[in-house]
């Protein structure tokens, strides 16, 4: 009955009420979606990391590097060469090497040129037909595939760069082969292929729009001649190629000293993800490679850690904010509660000539405060989460990165929950107490 | 039935109050009169045990008010004494009945509906019974106090100038209204007034001096 009456009140002003459920949503909203930003964020950049204890790539700034290599998210640094960057790869040091080239994206998703080691860095699993083999041939990761409802035998064409509203590159078209399980990475937002299908779709890219083809009569003169006819068609092209670049692959990871041959080819890729067998690597080899060639290598846990913390300046800053209003609202309840009490005092008196324990009406102050405190975080938690699905669908465009708005971080929430009852414990501390204390004869004597 | 003996009380130590003795039975009327400044209010307040008396005795029945501890206090008075007050208070976010029923609910721990809606229908009110107090005349909100006031039966209804803030029609038919029910549920009536109009309706009269 003293909450029914508490509840009633509560709404007898609705205005002051909805100011304060108001900023208390606010603040709640603001830190939930810090709370979860943060923890989920930092899981998923830390997720991607694993495995990965420098990124080989052109020089430019190293926090680009890493997040176009590792996250997908910026524009590669530039290309290296494939030659020079394999003299790294191929260190006893080195325990693992995954090549990555970027040049195209399909409807603003990326198609990436590696090998199938990206795959099980990722703990990626095939979940439908098979790993790509021949070139052209892709795997799909599992968000892409559900998003745009490709199935392992769908054909596409790329486009250039890493804009959907790229040129189409429409001489060669992709076929899904396979589609990737879910992992909760980067990999969910990427289709993967072969580096050599990578190279041939720009070597016949510079060829159409320059004239220039040295590259294709170097290393395949038939697929020259092919070049100049392939208004024909791509599929008779593609079938000739395929047997062929794939053998050279091969060939060279098996010749790699012998360089100066594959040298002339210019082949470039965009980053390599090293993995070290010996970790003094990871402390010597930045410096290493800085000075004695063109490229960079580049610890992604110290660039996520400096980025972390560059973030971090402007979520500690929301998080004041949000305290703030945390704190308004906390003087927004004890106002309401103290200029109605005047109003009210003789509801009290009359409340206590009816029986109502003291305990009662310090209870009643009590819970009108803590009603709207529970309301609004309701409210501000809900609010929160819908933002979070906001947050979530734009940062799913412009990074490929999503957020779980259903998760819930009982510790951290709970720790919230608990400050905004205190607040509003507090608030009506003292407008409870002097209902307590409230003298009832005098009271009605000077109403 | 209320009696009191020897009450005596002071709001500080200069002015004391020396209240005469009264007896009251069961479904009968006293009218308390004086100036303003006699101590009328404060009389009936220490009678409702809203005051505590300096000295002295009250007598509900076979309790002793005085006695009693300020919890002891509160539940007794909400079982036992209505007061009908000069200005009606209510709990303004509640409707007319639910003001009845938060009466019976604070004093027994249960809404007693069936007797708000018999005292609203008794008191010519009934069709207002869901509507907030604020949106009731004047006279329609004082029959409210008395509906509230005799919620509990209690055993001694007060009333603190219960007429001063109506015409001459609704005064007559709140003082009616009052010694008929206070009659009817076998309560002691104790009306404390200045108004001159119902002074000569009782002849069981104290005066403050």
């Amino acid at each position: 009955m003293i909450t029914k009456l508490a509840w009633r009140n509560i709404w007898f002003k609705p205005l002051n009420t909805i100011l304060s459920i108001i900023l208390l949503t606010a603040s709640v909203a603001i830190i939930t979606v810090l709370v979860l930003l943060e923890k989920q964020f930092e899981e998923k950049f830390n997720s991607n990391i694993d495995g990965v204890d420098l990124v080989l790539g052109a020089q430019g700034s190293p926090l680009q590097l890493i997040l176009s290599s590792v996250y997908q998210v910026d524009a590669p640094t530039g290309n290296i060469n494939y030659d020079s960057a394999k003299v790294w790869m191929q260190h006893p040091f080195v325990k693992k090497a995954i090549p990555l080239a970027f040049g195209d994206n399909y409807k603003g998703f990326k198609i990436l040129g590696t090998t199938p080691d990206y795959l099980e860095k990722y703990e990626a699993s095939i979940s439908q037909g098979k790993l790509f083999e021949k070139n052209f041939e892709v795997v799909v990761g599992a968000e892409i595939a559900d998003k745009l409802k490709l199935k392992v035998g769908d054909t596409f064409f790329g486009s250039h760069g890493d804009a959907a509203e790229g040129e189409v590159h429409d001489h060669y078209d992709y076929t899904v082969v396979g589609i990737a399980a879910t992992t909760g990475k980067v990999i969910d937002n990427l289709i993967l292929c072969t580096i050599p299908s990578v190279w041939q779709m720009h070597d016949t890219h510079v060829e159409e729009h320059e004239g220039e083809h040295h590259d294709e009569e170097i290393h395949n003169p038939i697929h020259g001649e092919e070049g100049h006819v392939h208004e024909e068609g791509d599929e008779h092209y593609q079938h000739e190629h395929d047997p062929d670049e794939h053998n050279h692959e091969h060939g060279e990871e098996l010749h790699s000293e012998d360089t100066s041959s594959l040298n002339g080819e210019g082949k470039e890729i965009t980053a390599v993800l090293l993995q070290f067998r010996n970790k003094m690597g990871i402390v010597t080899w930045p410096r290493i490679i800085a000075q004695n060639t063109k490229m960079q290598a580049v610890s992604p846990a110290i660039e996520v850690n400096r980025l972390v913390s560059m973030f971090g300046i402007g979520i500690d800053a929301l998080r004041y904010l949000a305290y703030g209003i945390m704190l308004i609202y906390g003087i927004s309840i004890f106002i309401a509660l103290f200029t109605t009490l005047k109003e009210r005092k003789n509801e009290f008196a009359l409340l206590r000539v009816n029986g109502a324990k003291r305990m009662q009406l310090l209870a009643l102050v009590m819970i009108e405060s803590l009603l709207l405190c529970v309301v609004g975080f309701v409210f501000g938690t809900v609010l929160g989460r819908v933002a979070l699905m906001f947050i979530s669908s734009s940062a799913e465009e412009d990074f490929k990165l999503s957020f779980n708005p259903y998760e819930f971080i009982w510790e951290k929430e709970g720790v919230l929950f608990l400050l905004t009852i205190l607040v509003g414990f507090l608030a009506a501390l003292i407008p409870a107490v002097k209902a307590y204390y409230l003298n009832i004869s005098k009271t009605l004597t000077h109403a | 039935m209320i009696s009191t003996k020897n009450i005596t009380f002071s709001y500080t130590k200069e002015q004391a109050f020396i209240l005469p003795d009264l007896h009251c039975d069961a479904g009968s009327t006293i009218l308390i009169t004086g100036d303003s400044g006699k101590g009328k209010t404060t009389y009936l307040h220490i009678l409702g045990g809203l005051l505590r008396p300096k000295t002295g005795s009250i007598l509900i029945d076979t309790t002793d008010i005085v006695a009693l501890s300020e919890r002891q206090n509160d539940a007794f008075r909400g079982k036992n004494i209505g007061i009908v007050f000069q200005k009606s208070h209510f709990v303004s976010a509640l409707t007319v009945l639910e003001n009845l029923e938060m009466a019976s609910w604070l004093a027994t721990g249960k809404k007693n509906s069936v007797r708000a809606k018999k005292l609203l229908e008794q008191l010519d009110i009934v069709n207002q019974s869901n509507k907030l107090p604020s949106q009731l005349s004047i006279g329609q909100q004082q029959r409210v106090s008395i509906a509230r006031a005799l919620m509990n039966e209690p055993k001694v209804l007060l009333a603190d100038e219960p007429t001063s803030s109506l015409d001459d029609k609704n005064a007559e038919k709140v003082i009616s209204l009052l010694t008929t029910l206070s009659k009817e549920y076998k309560a002691a009536l104790i009306i404390v007034t200045h108004d001159s109009r119902i002074k000569e309706k009782f002849s069981n009269r104290i005066t403050l001096i």
